[in-house]
């Protein structure tokens, strides 16, 4: 059994399909697709489907991920690429579907690059200046409090247009490792310097492994 | 790509599933705004959920973007809190593919397909900015247009649409849009656009008549007020219904829509005069499609969408005369490209097992059957052709296929209707559960579950019913009280539904232009989403009927004469109101008529088709 990676990005209409609704999407065009990919056995047969470390509503992204299997040993999947992107949504374009090098489970990190409101810059000056910048966390154990600065020290930004920019990697681990999202850091700047969430982008630029090779 | 502006992401950000407000589903139509001569808004005044389960909206979507040089695009009334924040952050309402607001179309186009949508029709011109009268509307606004069932009575709605259409749309509406292009290219003023569309057959111009009143509030006359206008607006139809294939692509909702599935119209229309229903009545003549092009179709429709389960719709699907025909057309390959298929509408009287056989493959939950009255005299009062032995006969097949759950739908409120009737509802419900028990190969460990719903009747225009007057709400309580004390087991369950809402759909289904501005005095006191009980408010209801000084009652608690001259007596759907009037007296004496494909009973909408609506010399039924 073979594991294929389709790597897409998903931005403006795209950015708020859910992952439920996502996962809906996937297999339908999978399945109209007719393309060779793996079913799940039982009762009821569904195609088995894995998206890596997916982004919150509203967010967009360069480099999401969803692995399939299938049971064909030389598939075709430039053609593959071809056969799924006309049915996408619009804002999911295909970049890759390829073999996985990497097992989603080995994702450490991701870049992205956030962009605020040019009244956000005395935020950032603030947060470059001081010593922690505490927010609380949820997660399926309760809530509990990070301090941000021991993952991102500082934020070099840039001024662009009407706005400001900058680039931050944040861990991005499943299970046992870190998990830093980038709302919890607008989260932050909501709090301390009420900034509206609303008013910045974040945009996924790319996906490590915890040894910090490019994922996808 | 379409860029979403700072206060829709915000907007975005604060409500519940964004992703009904964002467009960009598979399947839905982007084009160049530049280069296109005429644009469409196509709402639906309800949310996005329920209106992307309107098959209307995706025929007609199909076949107007099929033009390269018009764009058709979609609108939906947004939720509460959608709307709240709309008009917080000042979003106009907008279309979905391209994000421009509504009063940027050239026509903005509603479809009426129930009484109580019409507060959300003006909360949606309220939120485009578009003056809600069509008096208040020159050339420089779209052109807002209706179409849909309610047209047939469009008369409450008159004063803010421009135009409506009165029947079926695949000719009429790429009428109106030439017309449009026409109008635009050569710079004509709204009067003669106006003049122009109402020589197109099915068209209404609301104020191109004049309606006047005698002293005790009945209609006077109706006219029209120009040369040239016709005395009647005559519903257009298409006569040949294999000569608009059904749609091949449908835009495919990614946030759960409540039909989420493919679906072919097989045939329009409806041989069997049932008289309490409207749809019956205003779809006439009867029209099928052939077995192999809705096959094809079909087969399409489903590879385009990656739909896997397909459904034949219409008013009556197992009406279809050659229905095994296009099951076997189906079956042919639904298996191989993972297809099921259902019927929604089968019928206990022609329920046979190798229908059942070729569409139960895959599901065996509910199944529900349509007795709509409780005893024998009153189904034949309202000509529901369904007898006792009928229901046994489709309820044991359906034991034996392996059903457990049977949803017996009925109507209260019903023309002649006594407490003898409503009893009747409970009795045949427990003779459906007596019948499970009495089977020796009923499916075994479980148990049955027999639901009764129960519906309030509401007399609809254009029916045999239509001069009725409607159960007041204590009648009906009364009713409901007596339903639920002869119900004795606890395998049945009654479902029932709040009249007050059948009041207010009974009162806009007869009304008259008069009601406009009490429609528009509860919209202003806060009415939208009526459909939706939570948001609906009867007293606020009464209180608009009573600033504007109008009785709601004169409406719908008062029977009509025979001979009156009724709010929609210029829109002829075809059927006449001869034949509507002998039909209510034949209702009265508890005799039945024949289904058409048996015998024509003369109702007079075969001149639609221009010759009779079936060689009965070759029925073979
Ligand atoms: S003209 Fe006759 S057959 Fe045709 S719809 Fe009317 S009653 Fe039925």
């Amino acid at each position: 059994m073979l594991t294929i990676r389709i790597s897409f990005e998903k931005r403006a209409e795209a950015a708020y399909i859910s992952l439920l609704d996502l996962q809906r999407v996937f297999q339908r065009i999978l399945k109209r697709s007719g393309l060779p990919v793996y079913y799940t056995q039982g009762f009821n047969p569904h195609i088995y489907l894995s998206f890596a470390s997916p982004l919150s509503l509203g967010q967009e992204s360069l480099c999401e991920s969803c692995e399939i299997k299938t049971a064909e040993e030389n598939p075709d999947l430039a053609s593959w690429k071809e056969t799924l992107q006309p049915y996408m949504p619009k804002g999911i374009v295909i970049r890759s579907v390829a073999p996985a090098q990497e097992k989603s489970s080995e994702i450490g990190f991701a870049d992205y690059t956030i962009t605020l409101p040019l009244s956000a810059e005395d935020a950032l000056i603030a947060y470059n200046e001081s010593e922690t910048a505490m927010v609380s966390k949820k997660t399926k154990r309760g809530s509990h409090e990070v301090d941000l600065k021991n993952y991102i020290p500082r934020l070099e930004y840039t001024k662009e247009g009407d706005g400001l920019s900058f680039s931050v990697r944040m861990p991005c681990a499943s299970g046992e490792g870190v998990n830093l999202n980038p709302s919890l850091l607008l989260a932050h700047l909501q709090q301390t310097h009420a900034i509206p969430p609303w008013q910045c982008e974040v945009l996924r630029t790319q996906l490590y492994t915890k040894n910090g090779a490019i994922f996808c | 790509m379409t860029e979403f502006s700072h206060q829709l992401k915000e907007a975005l950000s604060l409500v519940q599933k964004p992703g009904r407000y964002t467009g960009g589903e598979p399947g839905c139509t982007y084009k160049d705004k530049s280069k296109v001569d005429v644009r469409m808004a196509f709402c639906f005044p309800d949310t996005y959920e329920v209106g992307m389960s309107f098959l209307g909206e995706k025929i007609l979507y199909e076949l107007l973007n099929r033009h390269e040089n018009w764009w058709c695009e979609r609108a939906f009334m947004p939720w509460v809190d959608m709307k709240e924040q709309m008009e917080r952050l000042n979003i106009p309402l907008y279309c979905l593919e391209s994000k421009d607001p509504l009063s940027d179309f050239d026509i903005v186009g509603f479809t009426l397909e129930y009484e109580l949508c019409y507060t959300n029709i003006l909360a949606m011109l309220r939120m485009s900015g578009i003056p809600l009268r069509a008096a208040d509307r020159d050339e420089s606004w779209p052109l807002v247009i209706a179409g849909g069932p309610c047209v047939c009575n469009a008369e409450p709605m008159a004063d803010f649409f421009d135009i409506m259409q009165l029947g079926e749309g695949e000719q009429m509406l790429q009428d109106v849009c030439a017309a449009m292009e026409y109008a635009k290219k050569n710079g004509l003023n709204k009067e003669q656009l106006l003049l122009n569309l109402a020589k197109i057959p099915g068209l209404y111009v609301p104020s191109f008549y004049d309606v006047t009143y005698e002293e005790d509030g009945r209609i006077r006359s109706i006219k029209p007020n120009r040369p040239g206008v016709p005395e009647k607006v005559t519903k257009a139809i298409v006569k040949d219904m294999d000569s608009f294939p059904p749609p091949e692509n449908f835009v495919v909702p990614i946030v759960g829509a409540i039909q989420d599935r493919a679906s072919v119209e097989v045939l329009r229309g409806c041989v069997r005069g049932c008289r309490f229903c409207q749809a019956g009545q205003i779809y006439r003549p009867f029209r099928e499609r052939s077995p192999k092009l809705i096959s094809d179709c079909a087969r399409i429709l489903c590879r385009n969408t990656g739909y896997d389960e397909l459904s034949l719709t219409s008013l009556s699907t197992s009406d279809h005369s050659r229905l095994e025909e296009i099951l076997d057309n189906l079956n042919s390959w639904a298996e191989a490209d993972h297809v099921s298929l259902s019927l929604p509408s089968l019928r206990v009287d022609n329920f046979s097992e190798s229908l059942v056989e070729k569409t139960t493959r895959v599901r065996k939950s509910g199944l529900t059957f349509a007795a709509e009255a409780g005893t024998q005299r009153l189904r034949d009062v309202i000509n529901k052709n369904v007898t006792w032995d009928q229901i046994e006969r489709g309820c044991r097949i359906a034991f034996r296929e392996g059903y457990t759950s049977v949803k017996l739908y009925f109507m209260m409120g019903l023309p002649t209707e006594t407490m003898e009737d409503i009893k009747g509802i409970a009795d045949t419900a427990q003779q459906v559960v007596d019948l499970f028990y009495k089977i020796p190969d009923r499916p075994k460990g479980k148990g049955v579950q027999v639901t009764i719903s129960v519906a309030c009747f509401v007399p609809k225009p254009d029916t045999p019913f239509q001069f009725c007057a409607q159960d007041t709400r204590e009648q009906l309580r009364e009713k409901q009280k007596y339903l639920l004390s002869c119900v004795h087991s606890r395998k049945i369950k009654v479902n029932y539904h709040d009249s007050a809402t059948s009041v207010l759909e009974g009162i806009f289904a007869k009304g008259d232009r008069r009601l406009g501005k009490v429609i528009e005095t509860a919209f202003n006191h806060g009415a939208f989403f009526d459909t939706w009980e939570e948001y609906f408010d009867y007293d606020r209801w009464l209180q608009a009927f009573a600033e504007c000084g109008i009785d709601p009652n004169f409406y719908n608690y008062r029977t009509l004469a025979l001979d009156e001259v009724t709010p929609w007596s210029h829109l002829d759907v075809g059927v006449s109101q001869a034949f509507l009037a002998r039909e209510y007296q034949k209702a009265l004496r508890a005799e039945t008529t024949q289904p058409c494909n048996r015998q024509c009973s003369g109702c007079g909408a075969n001149k639609l088709l221009g010759g009779p609506c079936f060689a009965y010399d070759q029925n073979q039924l």
